[in-house]
């Protein structure tokens, strides 16, 4: 960074003083100083809350027959959703985790509110496989308890792998996210005016008081929840591509599918980090701890992920190609050319065309700019997930049985709503929770000379 | 009539974690032992100090990959060899490249669970009373205070208020019980 602007350069931007730090982020929470648009955003994104629950509703008395999906195209936007939010969650881990490992210290002020995302994400991922499950009140089959019929689960299929690398993953992330409140939550704690604010930051903060001797266990312990969640996030991706890929379906049965799985991970999740972080700094003033810089990095991040997903595209093509298999060809011609070839072309087009935008610097520190692109790639990543979800079913082994599946109202009720819930339980995590981790900002500030 | 309050210690303020480490190292030179030092974000130079140690932390964690591993595979042997074994044309019983998977996911959640309740327990977390609350100057609200704190069953004690005066503390205060 030696070249970059001065002004781009410090992680922590200006002089503030701790008081300024935790005072400007606790203020967010604290002194509730929140423009009227953030609960005009709130209740939009609640109204969609509330599709959303009806949704689940009606499709839990209904039944999956509502949705698009239709024989032999059973997967559908169900699993779709799944893939496209269990990957927006690990930009999260990466940035919590995988660069806290490697002593990146710009993750110190976008951790916290990536965790957040990660959690939410996961949240959303989780029901979606639930509610395909066409009898949702039994998804406690998958886990082996002992009850009245005696059976376990199937343990070479992967959907009971999916079902417990999902599980760990929401623990592992809870915990790890929690640890990193704890001394946050003290410093609100000793800031709340009021009688309720100083009971809830109080008992949550678990009598937290800062001492040597609990800082040295807390470091040890996050720095191994790091190194642990490191391997789980390569391994959840993985697992959850193993549900394709262990099928023999044509466009599903593909051994480049785990590396693949997590770089598409990688790369929808740091366009949501994008997507929630430049909102963030511009309507809370916290542009001098999330500065340009963290963007920039973010971005170079997306970028790479971006590329290698790209370079997925190309493998897929040229090794169903070279397998010379029929129908393992076909099925790449018919992404192309089929059915869902509008969507196949429009997902190049934002994944692999509008990334290349990002090569240009002017490009990469326009935050208006940036905020429309990664939008645009977390639509194109949907895109991918239901292209690979349903163009291999469409076109199976068997001619007589083709057939496409469609969208209902119910397809898109579960998906906004879910982004809906997914935004409104943001909102509300930036209302009542630091959003932004005080405790290192201030750690940064004080390595950096700035306090 | 309230009795009055047990002294617990006495406890110097300083604004940057600087002066802290100093006057931390200049009691325990002096011979002071019962030290403890309370920061807003962790000051490393304090760890070998104040004598602050993960101790058997990192062991608690491996023990729980250990065992979380080995539970969720000793689950899946019991329940296909032993409680339901079901031969699928020949097939081995023992699917171990199947049952990794899970094993792994076992032993990750495990080690985690290990970490976060091995953290707390250790540090006798939650604990909502402490007498260092009672110190007027003690609260985090801003982030600028730095506190080192003598006990009062320290060899020392006599002298620790004069040595964390001289040591360049803002404020010294005593710790009712």
């Amino acid at each position: 960074m030696a070249e970059a602007p001065a002004a781009t350069a410090k992680l922590v931007r200006g002089q503030p003083g701790y008081p300024e730090i935790s005072g400007r982020i606790g203020g967010i929470v604290l002194a509730g100083r929140l423009p009227a648009h953030f609960w005009w955003g709130f209740l939009f994104f609640f109204v969609l809350m509330l599709i959303f629950l009806f949704c689940v509703a009606y499709l839990i008395a209904v039944g999956v027959g509502k949705l698009g999906i239709d024989i032999p195209v059973v997967w559908g936007t169900m699993i779709t959703n799944v893939v496209w939010w269990i990957g927006i969650g690990h930009a999260g881990t990466l940035i919590s985790a995988v660069l806290l490992l490697f002593r990146q210290q710009w993750r110190n002020s976008i951790n916290r509110f990536a965790e957040a995302m990660t959690l939410f994400a996961l949240a959303m991922a989780g029901l979606f496989p639930i509610l395909h499950l066409g009898r949702p009140w039994f998804f406690y089959w998958l886990l082996p308890l002992p009850n009245v019929h005696m059976h376990w689960p199937q343990w070479r299929s992967p959907l009971v792998w999916d079902f417990a690398a999902i599980a760990t993953y929401v623990t592992v992330s809870l915990l790890f996210w929690y640890m990193g409140l704890i001394p946050d939550l003290a410093v609100l704690r000793d800031r709340a005016k009021s009688r309720p604010g100083q009971l809830f930051y109080g008992l949550l903060a678990l009598g937290w008081r800062g001492s040597v001797r609990h800082w040295k266990r807390h470091q040890t312990a996050y720095f191994l929840l790091a190194a642990i969640a490191t391997p789980l996030v390569v391994s959840v991706h993985s697992v959850v591509s193993l549900d394709f890929s262990v099928s023999i379906e044509p466009g599903y049965h593909s051994t480049i599918f785990p590396p693949y799985f997590v770089a598409g991970a990688l790369y929808s999740g740091f366009a949501m980090v994008l997507t929630i972080a430049i909102p963030l700094r511009a309507a809370f003033g916290l542009k001098d701890f999330i500065t340009a810089r963290h963007i920039d990095n973010g971005v170079k991040i997306m970028m790479a992920a971006g590329l290698l997903v790209a370079y997925g595209y190309l493998s897929e093509a040229f090794v169903s190609w070279y397998s010379g298999n029929v129908f393992e060809r076909y099925e790449v011609w018919t992404r192309a050319f089929g059915p869902y070839a509008p969507l196949f072309w429009i997902m190049l087009a934002c994944n692999v065309g509008v990334l290349q935008l990002l090569w240009f610097r002017p490009i990469r520190t326009n935050m208006p700019l940036l905020f429309a692109i990664a939008l645009v790639i977390n639509v194109g990543m949907w895109l991918e997930r239901f292209v690979i979800v349903v163009t291999g079913p469409a076109r199976d082994f068997l001619p007589s049985s083709w057939n496409t599946a469609t969208l209902t109202w119910l397809d898109y009720g579960l998906l906004f709503g879910s982004l809906g819930t997914f935004f409104a339980l943001m909102f509300l995590f930036i209302r009542i929770l630091p959003a932004i981790s005080i405790y290192e900002v201030e750690e940064l500030a004080h390595e950096e000379g700035a306090a | 009539m309230k009795a009055p309050a047990k002294l617990y210690g006495v406890i110097g303020a300083y604004a940057e974690p600087e002066p802290l480490v100093a006057a931390a190292r200049e009691l325990r030179d002096a011979g002071c032992v019962e030290l403890d030092a309370f920061t807003p974000f962790p000051v490393p130079e304090l760890d070998e100090i104040l004598d602050a140690r993960a101790g058997i932390l990192p062991w608690l964690v491996l023990a729980g990959a250990i065992v979380g591993a080995l539970a969720v595979y000793g689950l899946i042997l019991y329940s296909v060899e032993i409680d339901y074994p079901l031969n699928i044309g020949g097939r081995p019983l023992n699917a171990w490249p199947a049952y990794l998977v899970l094993a792994f996911e076992g032993g990750v959640l495990g080690a985690a669970l290990a970490g976060f309740v091995g953290m707390l327990a250790l540090n006798g977390l939650p604990t909502y009373y402490h007498p260092v609350f009672n110190a007027p100057a003690f609260s985090f609200a801003r982030g600028d205070r730095f506190y080192l704190l003598v006990k009062h069953s320290d060899p020392k004690f006599a002298e620790a208020r004069r040595l964390l005066k001289r040591s360049g503390a803002m404020v010294v205060e005593e710790v009712a019980e």
